[in-house]
């Protein structure tokens, strides 16, 4: 089976900053992919590229046997892989269900169509009773469960999210890992960057680590968590220690 | 729709207005209101809805003025009909300065538009064969508005200026009222709050800018022929000089950019205020404009609408 | 030969002023991230106060220099504590209208006390020349070149060996580090825009004998400016000199070779040219 996204050998370099090099892995249809390392990885730099932010500066990316090196963010999303940000980027002036009609204006012409997708979209992450609500008075747990919907209302399939618990509590983790879980049960693909590794072993099909802008490893949960050359990467044998 | 109510309503009672009002310089004071209404209407989608704070609008402004002058000086088109040839230059010029300046960001892009209005003003300036200079250009009597063969106006009262001038503010509001409940409007507002994250939920930019400034220019234009024709009489800094851009900006940021009423309440306070000024300050009314946009800037950026809505949100929002 | 060479030479000489006015833009850029559009206006100021000291007291406007940079340095300083200390926070596009309604309210109060009639202010040297071989330079814009040498090395001098210049370059650079260092980061904004308002009364006043002066001359002052800081790259005092020259060379070429009335466009057109193809400057050094 051909895989959903296939990065091969990719690169991207920032004059002399090496963010990523010759990074290769597969994604399949239907899996939650994590992609984790230690602050400065590149993985973030990896999301770009795949989303058509910049061009990698060597490999190639194919999305459903498509090669889309190069194509610009708005036509990677109409194709249907769509991206949460790191530092969520909530549309502030406008109301929640603005926001996401935006998501949902993707694959229609019809406005009443997209607050229709818009809503329901809004009631899987629980945010339909704050839909008139303006995005820039939201607390951070909701506006990334805006995020989430905004994202989902483009009938993406497959979502990269960019450390969609980073800030969050207990609680307001726990929502996104069950939103992660629904996601996939809905027959979604999902590459998932995070830190927090509990999440990642309940909710990931297979690992990539990523140290230094390289592969370091690749396998199941547990062959990861239990890899010693992830531990050290992790706790600063290589300098890259995370708080 | 019950929003469209009042918008109904008043656009029936200026209707009426010029069988109360006879007095000339009262309905010149409406037709200077319905040109400021259009223009900032006009600059509101570019600038309000999608966030590019173009201060070079001068320039489809004058394009729409010597457009259409020139047609009746030279070619005796009349003006019903050349205004739409001056409108379709207007907006192929503006799309290729678009393809040029969208590329640039915030300050960049107004700095880049206040150079493409000047350097179109100075090559009117300059281009004494098609534009007489200086020296402008006086039109010639609009001929008489028939249908089928009676005569409706030969133009020689305030009052058809008027009516031309009401349906054009409506026309433009109605233009601003449908772009803002588009899925362009949608587009454009996500673009004016961040233009990255627009890009990445599937937003085309330069088509949904372009499509906005395409827009923006023709209502400019029409008001600028509407205007030139109104006055009789045009020269480059009148028409293309950096005040109508200011005078367009300045109309939204008063009012509440990015809505559809607040062009219309800003048009008000600038032309109310600029001839109530005009017999004491004369040319200087200007003056006042810089310390309107001071005065709003630091106290309330989001316009008279703005304002008030902040203040409707805070008196319903739950403690 | 003989006219590019005087063409290249007189553009050598005006750009100096228009790399004064450019460096003021830029120094307030650098440390506040405003971009000024009254620039050309307290330009403007400048050419006013020369006037007028000229006129009414007979001070020679090269000597006067020395009067209007701090009396435009006041006001500078003033126009940052009242007006622009307070939009550093907001929308850049809002900066700039307020800045946009600042250079307004400069003019047309000018208009207002002044008339926008034409002045001229000439001296005893507005029309003698020094010769230099088959060239001749105009006095005036010898003089002029001469103190806007000057002026530019102190102020680099400033920003290089003293202890607040080197507060000003570090707050240009990371206003946060910097404060976290204990520059005291909103005195910076006054010095800076007091500064940048002191270059430009400088350049109105080196400027005030050589061209006419009314109350709308600062538009084109500002956007030539902005033409001197993009060529040089928004942030870049070198560049912001270099830009000036190149600027000031370009008109000159433009009005001897093409038309006199059209060296305005080709500022303009240059301007665009470089804002597309290379907006971070010739010198490759911005922050956008």
């Amino acid at each position: 089976m051909t895989a959903l996204l296939e990065v091969r050998n990719v690169s991207r370099f920032f004059g002399g900053v090496k963010a990523n090099l010759d990074v290769s892995f597969s994604v399949e249809q239907g899996i939650v992919l994590g992609l984790i390392g230690p602050n400065g990885a590149g993985k973030t730099t990896l999301f770009n590229c795949i989303t058509g932010f910049y061009p990698p500066s060597r490999g190639e990316i194919f999305f459903e046997g498509q090669r889309i090196n190069g194509f610009p963010p708005d036509k990677v999303c109409r194709l249907g892989m769509a991206r949460t940000w790191q530092k969520v980027r909530p549309l502030a002036k406008l109301t929640v269900l603005d926001n996401t009609v935006v998501g949902a204006l993707c694959h229609t012409n019809s406005v009443p169509e997209a607050k229709e997708i818009a809503l329901e979209q809004l009631r899987v992450v629980g945010l339909e009773k704050r839909a008139g609500v303006l995005a820039g008075g939201l607390p951070i747990g909701e506006r990334k469960k805006l995020e989430l919907a905004r994202v989902m209302a483009t009938k993406p399939r497959m979502i990269l999210l960019d450390e969609v618990m980073g800030g969050l509590n207990a609680r307001e983790s726990e929502e996104i890992i069950g939103l992660i879980l629904d996601v996939k049960k809905r027959g979604l693909t999902q590459v998932v960057i995070e830190h927090d590794m509990k999440a990642i072993v309940r909710t990931c099909d297979r690992i990539v680590v990523l140290n230094s802008g390289e592969k370091l490893a690749e396998g199941s949960p547990q062959q990861v968590v239990n890899d010693p050359r992830v531990m050290a990467a992790y706790l600063g044998d290589s300098g890259g220690a995370k708080a | 729709m019950r929003t469209l109510l009042p918008w109904a309503i008043a656009a029936v009672v200026l209707a009426l207005i010029p069988l109360w009002v006879q007095s000339p310089y009262a309905l010149h004071i409406f037709i200077l209101l319905f040109i400021a209404i259009a223009l900032g209407e006009s600059w509101n989608v570019i600038g309000g809805f999608a966030g590019q704070y173009s201060v070079g609008h001068a320039a489809w402004y004058g394009l729409g003025a010597y457009g259409a002058f020139i047609l009746l000086q030279r070619k005796a088109i009349a003006p019903w009909f050349g205004v739409w040839v001056a409108v379709a230059a207007a907006v192929i010029i503006a799309l290729v300065v678009g393809w040029i300046t969208f590329r640039l960001r915030g300050p960049y892009f107004v700095l880049a538009s206040i150079a493409v209005a000047e350097i179109i003003r100075l090559a009117a300036l300059n281009w004494k064969e098609l534009t007489n200079g200086a020296e402008g250009i006086l039109a010639a009597d609009a001929p008489p508005l028939r249908l089928g063969g009676t005569v409706i106006t030969d133009w020689n009262s305030k009052t058809p200026f008027f009516y031309m001038g009401l349906a054009m503010a409506l026309f433009c509001i109605a233009v601003n009222f449908l772009v803002k409940r588009s899925k362009l409007g949608y587009y454009l507002q996500a673009i004016r709050e961040d233009q990255d994250a627009a890009h990445s939920l599937g937003i085309p930019l330069t088509l949904s800018k372009n499509t906005a400034l395409a827009i923006s220019a023709a209502c400019t234009a029409l008001a600028g022929s509407f205007a030139a024709f109104y006055v009789g009489f045009i020269e480059p800094q009148g028409v293309f000089g950096i005040e109508v851009s200011i005078q367009m900006v300045l109309t939204c940021i008063i009012g509440g950019i990015g809505t559809v009423a607040g062009p219309v309440i800003g048009a008000v306070v600038v032309v109310l205020l600029s001839e109530a000024l005009r017999a004491s300050l004369s040319s200087a009314h200007l003056l006042v404009y810089g310390v309107l946009v001071i005065i709003v800037i630091l106290t309330m950026p989001d316009g008279f609408v703005g304002f008030i809505g902040q203040r409707l949100r805070r008196k319903a929002a739950p403690t | 030969m003989a006219v590019f060479l005087q063409s290249v030479l007189s553009g050598i000489l005006i750009g100096g002023v228009y790399a004064l006015t450019g460096i003021g833009l830029t120094l307030i850029f650098g440390v506040m991230r405003v971009i000024n559009f009254a620039q050309g206006e307290l330009v403007m100021v400048g050419m006013y106060c020369t006037f007028w000291l000229f006129v009414l007291l007979g001070i020679d406007p090269f000597l006067s220099v020395v009067l209007t940079m701090p009396a435009l340095f006041l006001l500078g300083a003033l126009l940052q504590r009242t007006l622009i200390n307070r939009v550093l926070d907001a929308l850049p596009q809002n900066q700039i209208l307020l800045t946009i309604g600042i250079g307004l309210v400069l003019s047309n109060t000018a208009m207002l006390v002044f008339t926008s009639d034409y002045r001229i202010l000439s001296t005893s040297y507005s029309s003698s020349s020094v010769a230099l071989g088959v060239i001749r330079l105009s006095k005036p814009l010898l003089f002029c070149f001469l103190i806007t040498a000057v002026i530019t090395a102190a102020l680099y001098w400033f920003l290089v060996k003293t202890d607040t210049g080197h507060a000003i370059r570090a707050t240009a650079q990371d206003r946060d580090a910097a404060q976290l260092m204990g520059v005291n980061v909103r005195y910076m904004g006054v010095l800076a825009f007091g500064l940048g308002s002191a270059l430009a009364g400088a350049a109105g006043a080196l400027v005030a004998p050589i061209y006419y002066i009314y109350p709308q001359v600062g538009g084109a002052f500002t956007l030539k400016a902005f033409v001197v800081v993009v060529l040089g790259g928004m942030g870049s005092i070198i560049g912001a000199t270099l830009g000036g020259i190149l600027v000031g060379m370009s008109e000159s070429l433009a009005a001897s070779y093409i038309a006199a009335d059209m060296k305005d466009l080709c500022v303009y057109v240059i301007f665009l040219l470089v804002l597309l193809l290379k907006p971070s400057g010739l010198l490759g050094k911005s922050r956008m």
